[in-house]
């Protein structure tokens, strides 16, 4: 067990040496690149070249050590200008750059002195029982500096030697090992902010990708409901109709049932169409964002200019939000504004969608009276987006909402 | 009675065909979308087109263009559109070119079988049917254009919107024709319709109903 770790950290060191010295060469050949002409090509592949190395010595310090590293990846953007941007704005770069400089500074002094000491064995070993081979006047010496000119030296000396060695291998040749290690995987560690940034990022993604599958599985439902149940009601309750036609004014009990039967089946439509239009409107899915709204302005209780000339393509979460944000902010206007006219605007830059809803109404809107921007605003938060409310008292209104979409 | 029916769903156009059948209305042909609408009609010169909202191939609003195209090739042919959501942008697009001959119901409508049978009957002889839930969508929320209309009158118009005549109106509001015909002559004043239109001034006051801006205003 305890030869086995030994032997494991000799073999690291002697694979150590080597690579430390490799390495030596990675950094004049980058300045070199640097400068030269043309060489600015060069660079992003010699430093994708050093990623994979440095992955490879880390996948062996961190097997020494049990602790487990996520690999990381070594791919190139297109475009000479894409992989420069990436090189200078990524921390991994610098983490490479970091660790080749550590790599080199550590590696040859603990692989140098590893060797060495595991050498004083090797050569005891090795040497003492050949002793009689050296020249007279120049003998194997032992122990540094002791010359061996007898058995009995060849085998006092070498077996101190080997004692020594040993011993002194034992007590460094693991330390150094991890200490190496140690450095090598800490130099390519992110940072708590690299970290907390990388997850940002993650969560940023995902979230948008969770919005995106629930927006697409409410326009799924809603088509669901609209092919499936809704026009199985309707079935059933046109055979209720023709039923009670052909039983006349029946008011007997299967008169009564029929009648019973028939409006319950209206009511489960009228139910079934009030939660589709609250869960996903259904002209979203027959006109789209800007077909949506139009119906939207024309069918607000007062005139509504609609611009959303630059709305472009817009994820379908982002869609039924934004939809949802200026329904309830043209309602708003409409029952407590006063406003005699309103403006909805929505335009896409960047990665960004702009919606505003201006009205000419009296203003001063009070959000902890339920007035409405709280719904926006816990849909926006949503997206991790942005609401602005400017309602000075005497108005005008002008609500402008920020939806990130994440291309 | 001749129509030609325009739905995908089997289920519901062979209950239509049925519930028709049942009522002496002869259904000449049912297409499953809208491309096949044309031809159908052109082949059959219904009395009537019944057409869905959601056709293939996108399931979108089909049935509304087909709708509106079929009304530009010939303004006199009775529409019905049928659907299971009613939208007042569509009852809008529909009632755009201002001639009769209109309908627009949820399909849930189609069961309660005289009613409907009625209003089938009404647009099919130029009257406009409009759904008691595009009405109601209208009195939520509405502040401007009908501003100047009274309770009662607003009453009237809603179900002239219906497609109800005058009789029918005085029925539901236990008023005489008198009073309905009154009122009705007042919603077109108010409204800016000119006196001399005739029948199609119903149509445009239902229009105006339906449209956002508000009327001219009436100096």
């Amino acid at each position: 067990m305890v030869l086995t770790y030994l032997w494991r950290c000799i073999r690291y060191h002697l694979v150590l040496l080597p690579s430390a010295m490799a390495t030596v060469i990675a950094l004049p050949l980058l300045v070199i690149a640097v400068l030269a002409p043309g060489g600015l090509v060069a660079v992003p592949r010699m430093m994708a070249i050093l990623r994979r190395w440095a992955e490879w010595n880390r996948g062996r310090a961190a097997a020494l050590l049990g602790v487990p590293v996520s690999p990381r990846e070594a791919r190139l953007p297109k475009g000479v200008g894409a992989q420069l941007r990436e090189l200078l704005r990524s921390p991994e770069s610098r983490r490479d750059l970091r660790w080749a400089v550590r790599h080199v500074a550590t590696g040859i002094p603990a692989g140098l002195a590893a060797l060495t000491v595991v050498g004083l064995v090797v050569n005891a070993v090795l040497e003492a029982p050949l002793w009689w081979l050296f020249p007279a006047d120049d003998p194997l010496r032992l122990m540094v500096a002791f010359p061996v000119t007898g058995w009995s030296q060849a085998l006092g000396l070498g077996l101190a030697q080997i004692v020594v060695g040993a011993a002194l291998t034992w007590r460094i040749v693991p330390k150094l090992a991890r200490m190496h290690a140690d450095a090598c995987l800490a130099a390519l560690a992110p940072s708590s902010e690299d970290r907390l940034a990388a997850r940002v990022d993650e969560l940023t993604e995902s979230r948008s990708g969770v919005l995106d599958a629930h927006a697409a599985e409410l326009r799924r439902i809603e088509r669901d409901l609209h092919d499936g149940t809704q026009a199985r009601l309707v079935a059933i309750a046109m055979r209720l109709g023709v039923a009670r036609e052909a039983l006349g004014d029946d008011s007997g009990t299967v008169g009564r049932l029929l009648k019973e039967a028939h409006e319950g089946t209206e009511a489960a439509m009228a139910e079934l169409r009030q939660v589709i239009r609250t869960m996903y409107p259904p002209i979203l899915a027959d006109r789209g964002l800007a077909g949506a709204l139009n119906a939207v302005a024309a069918q607000a209780g007062l005139p509504v200019e609609a611009d959303l000339d630059h709305l472009g393509p817009v994820p379908a979460a982002v869609e039924t939000a934004a939809y949802f944000i200026v329904s309830e902010a043209i309602t708003n206007a409409t029952k407590h504004s006063g406003a005699t006219r309103a403006t909805v605007r929505l335009a896409r830059r960047d990665d960004t969608l702009h919606v505003e809803v201006a009205d000419d109404g009296r203003g001063g809107v009070d959000e902890r009276r339920g007035t409405g921007i709280a719904g926006i605003r816990k849909r926006v938060a949503a997206f991790d987006g942005a609401v602005g409310v400017d309602s000075p008292p005497g108005g005008p209104t002008t609500i402008t909402v920020e939806l990130p979409c994440a291309s | 009675m001749r129509v030609v029916i325009a739905e995908d769903n089997v289920l519901l156009s062979a209950g239509l065909e049925l519930l028709l059948g049942s009522k002496g209305i002869e259904v000449s042909a049912v297409v499953p979308d809208a491309s096949g609408l044309a031809d159908a009609v052109a082949t059959h010169r219904p009395d009537l087109v019944i057409v869905d909202v959601r056709l293939p191939p996108s399931f979108r609003d089909e049935g509304i263009k087909a709708a509106v195209a079929l009304r530009q090739a010939d303004p006199a042919l009775p529409v019905l559109v049928l659907s299971q959501y009613v939208e007042r942008l569509y009852a809008r697009e529909l009632l755009a070119d201002g001639s009769g001959g209109v309908g627009y119901l949820l399909k849930d409508r189609v069961s309660r079988v005289s009613q409907f049978i009625e209003d089938l009957r009404r647009v099919a002889a130029g009257g406009t049917v409009m759904d008691a839930e595009v009405i109601s969508q209208l009195m939520i929320g509405r502040r401007s254009g009908l501003d100047m209309l009274t309770g009662r009158e607003r009453e009237v118009l809603a179900l002239m919107a219906q497609g109800l005549s005058n009789t029918e109106i005085g029925q539901r509001l236990t008023v005489t024709d008198n009073a309905v015909h009154k009122h009705i002559g007042n919603i077109f004043a108010k409204l800016g319709l000119p006196p001399s239109d005739g029948g199609h001034r119903r149509v445009l006051a239902v229009l105006t109903f339906l449209d956002n801006e508000r009327p001219p205003s009436p100096a």
